[in-house]
């Protein structure tokens, strides 16, 4: 293995510029005396209550070297060029960063939402607080509301100088923590189902607002119903204007699909890259083949999301980009951690908990690979990606309307 | 910089396009009028100065064509031998020929069974030893060829007999000649790589157009899952073996130290994929993709013999999982 990072190293160095290689040079020396040694070990089997601290103080820390959101706008507090956020995610990534999962929605969903649809009022109250630590959920799908999400039945009725709010949501990764929500309700009954919806920020604490966790099959329960029992949103909260708020959403929901998947992608071809051939008797000319099948899928993944980065930020990316690069890591991400089950034998089925704070390979195989499905049904399932692809990517005719 | 090659590699991608698309076979004087043998061909003897990533564009092209030519033997293999060798009066003398195209060359890389467009060729460069062991070139005229026909009609491949080879005065390569060898191959297995993606780009393009037009059950059948789906796969495959060939290809044109590894990496993960991807084409298109006529089994036929030359995926793999030890 060392070898291949060796040649890889000198492959990046070799095709960037010296400011880039001096920025590497800062990220791995900010790496070495900030990572929490032995982090993945501390964090197994912690308190939820304990995972929240470390993610904030590990959100912190990032805050304070200017690492937390390089993709911000400079007068935000971002501003860091994409060159270098993609060499700030590779060197997080071959450093095993603990991975910021509470600040995700914040950092991603909520200010994209607030830098692209909200006011100045909105952006002033919260994107300073999201850098103190303010957390966020995104409140969309619903039990009948899944692939299907437009047609969501959660309803905000006009009431004053505000609103009222009914409903249920689901699949809310880590309500408990948030602060706020990202909330998708329909203001309109009558109107066709995506002319009828609305989006609103959702104070947690307001009353009538009540969370209680779903156990996953991993057996973990950071995703959450939201129940919702006339709740009081004041109209300054509505994002973009009433009955606006499908498009309000797709305006933003692929905004973060770039860097995030960017660096989603270094982790697997780093630390999960080196689990699975530690894992492996590479001596087994049937594993080592395998080994190689998935090397070889890793660096295309990890091309393919450079060049989405590089293409969202020139504003060249197709239709259909962000779709092919999700599918693609879901599907080897769940075959990679099936082959490292299958490898792990009878043994890795002993690992009962994992480490927290981790990514969505932490080398306790069985339960990566129970957890991969986390990967190929939220966020646009596997099947509708395809269909996106098929009908955005190569123009096929859409599925007659049953309607 | 990047931008003023890629205007480049588009109009090159463009011609090509248009003059492989008029016929399946394409004759040795057409490609040295579209100066395609004398690209890679430095400026004093008549070539075009470019490298490696233009030979990959026409490569590819010639790929998506699925065209008969010796553009692999002369243009790919031999030139890239002659481009490794040390100054001499005979190497310049045939990269000028190349060039002029009073000369076609082709070369063997690898086995001697199977030698690219050596059947008729003027010059044959064998890689051999000399008595030392080192590996040097032998540029003859007068070695033993027999065709070796395969199921590809739109490859011509033939076995060398080397009996005889005299290796007195044989060609040295410039540097590290083992090093010079392996990047023969790499260079060799790249070109295929790209010839592959070619093809599939031209069968997923062939399928979704075809989907939209034929109707079954009252619609086309490309508003169908089962196809679009489908398709959609070949696409997110052709994606990432994209990425892969470009990385490879890159390596190759700027000579890097990992292209070996880029190389196993393109070579068996385009030319694995192509095979799938030109068989779902054929599947897609149904039973009229079965015929002769329709001419997808041209492509799938290239794809399966792609796969094989210069190294299968799975010996390309092996290579790979020497660094895991």
């Amino acid at each position: 293995m060392s070898r291949a990072t060796e040649s890889e190293d000198m492959h990046e160095i070799s095709s960037e510029s010296r400011t880039q290689a001096q920025f590497r040079q800062r990220v791995r020396t900010w790496c070495e005396e900030h990572i929490p040694p032995d982090w993945r070990a501390a964090q197994t089997g912690v308190s939820d209550q304990e995972f929240a601290r470390f993610q904030k103080a590990w959100f912190a820390e990032l805050h304070s070297a200017g690492y937390a959101v390089p993709h911000w706008p400079r007068e935000w507090g971002g501003g860091m060029p994409i060159a270098e956020q993609i060499v700030l995610y590779q060197e997080l990534a071959a450093h095993d960063a603990p991975r910021l999962v509470l600040a995700f929605v914040g950092i991603h969903h909520a200010a994209s939402t607030l830098l692209v649809a909200g006011t100045d009022e909105q952006r002033r109250r919260h994107l300073p607080a999201i850098l103190d630590g303010e957390i966020w959920v995104q409140g969309f799908s619903e039990p009948e509301a899944g692939s299907d999400l437009a047609s969501l039945r959660t309803t905000a009725r006009r009431a004053g100088d505000g609103y009222v709010v009914n409903g249920q949501k689901l699949w809310a990764s880590g309500g408990m923590h948030a602060d706020w929500c990202l909330l998708l309700a329909r203001t309109d009954p009558d109107a066709p189902k995506r002319k009828g919806i609305s989006y609103f920020l959702l104070d947690m604490a307001t009353p009538g607002v009540e969370v209680r966790p779903i156990r996953n099959a991993v057996g973990d329960s950071h995703f959450c119903e939201i129940f919702l029992n006339d709740v009081q949103i004041p109209a300054t909260n509505l994002v973009g204007a009433e009955n606006s708020g499908w498009q309000v959403a797709q305006a933003t929901l692929g905004a973060e699909r770039g860097m995030t998947m960017l660096e989603l992608a270094e982790r697997l071809g780093n630390a999960g890259f080196c689990w699975l051939v530690r894992a492996c008797p590479t001596d087994d000319p049937l594993v080592a083949d395998r080994l190689a099948q998935f090397e070889t899928e890793i660096t295309g993944l990890r091309g393919l999301c450079r060049q989405l980065v590089e293409s969202n930020d020139a504003g060249t990316a197709g239709a259909a980009d962000a779709s092919i690069v999700k599918l693609y890591y879901s599907e080897l991400l769940q075959r990679m951690t099936d082959f490292g089950a299958e490898i792990g034998g009878v043994a890795a089925h002993t690992d009962l908990v994992k480490s927290a704070s981790s990514g969505w390979e932490s080398g306790s195989w069985v339960l990566d690979f129970i957890g991969s499905w986390e990967w190929t049904i939220p966020g646009g399932s596997s099947e509708i990606q395809r269909t996106i692809i098929a009908e955005r990517g190569l123009g096929m005719p859409r599925e007659p309307s049953v309607a | 910089m990047a931008t003023e090659f890629e205007e480049f590699h588009a109009e090159l991608r463009s011609v090509a396009g248009d003059l492989l698309a008029k016929d399946r076979s394409v004759e040795w004087p057409v490609l040295v009028d579209a100066g395609w043998t004398g690209l890679e061909v430095p400026d004093e003897f008549g070539g075009a100065g470019a490298t490696f990533a233009e030979t990959a564009v026409i490569c590819e092209e010639i790929g998506r064509a699925a065209s008969a030519n010796s553009y692999l033997g002369s243009a790919v293999l031999a030139v890239g031998i002659l481009k490794a060798l040390q100054p001499n009066a005979i190497r310049d003398e045939l990269l000028c020929g190349i060039a002029s195209g009073t000369v076609r060359a082709a070369a063997a890389v690898g086995s001697l069974d199977f030698v690219a467009d050596a059947e008729g060729a003027d010059r044959l460069l064998v890689v051999t030893h000399d008595s030392d062991g080192t590996p040097v070139v032998v540029a003859s005229a007068g070695l033993a060829v027999t065709p070796r026909p395969v199921v590809d009609e739109t490859r011509r491949l033939a076995s060398v007999s080397t009996d005889g080879i005299e290796t007195t005065g044989a060609l040295r390569f410039d540097g590290d000649p083992e090093a010079a060898v392996r990047r023969l191959h790499d260079r060799a297995a790249v070109a295929v790589a790209c010839d592959s993606l070619g093809l599939s780009e031209a069968m997923l393009s062939a399928t979704v157009s075809y989907a939209k037009v034929r109707h079954q059950f009252g619609r086309p059948i490309g508003s169908f899952q089962a196809v679009k789906h489908a398709c959609a796969d070949m696409s997110v495959k052709i994606s990432v073996a994209r990425q892969l060939v470009v990385a490879a290809v890159d390596a190759v044109a700027q000579d890097r130290p990992d292209v070996d590894v880029a190389a196993a990496m393109a070579k068996s993960y385009a030319t694995g994929t192509a095979v799938d991807i030109v068989g779902k084409a054929m599947q897609l298109h149904g039973g009229i993709g079965y015929t002769w006529e329709s001419g997808i089994h041209v492509y799938l036929k290239r794809a399966v013999l792609n796969r094989s030359l210069f190294g299968s995926p799975a010996e390309h793999r092996s290579q790979l999982t020497k660094r895991y030890v």
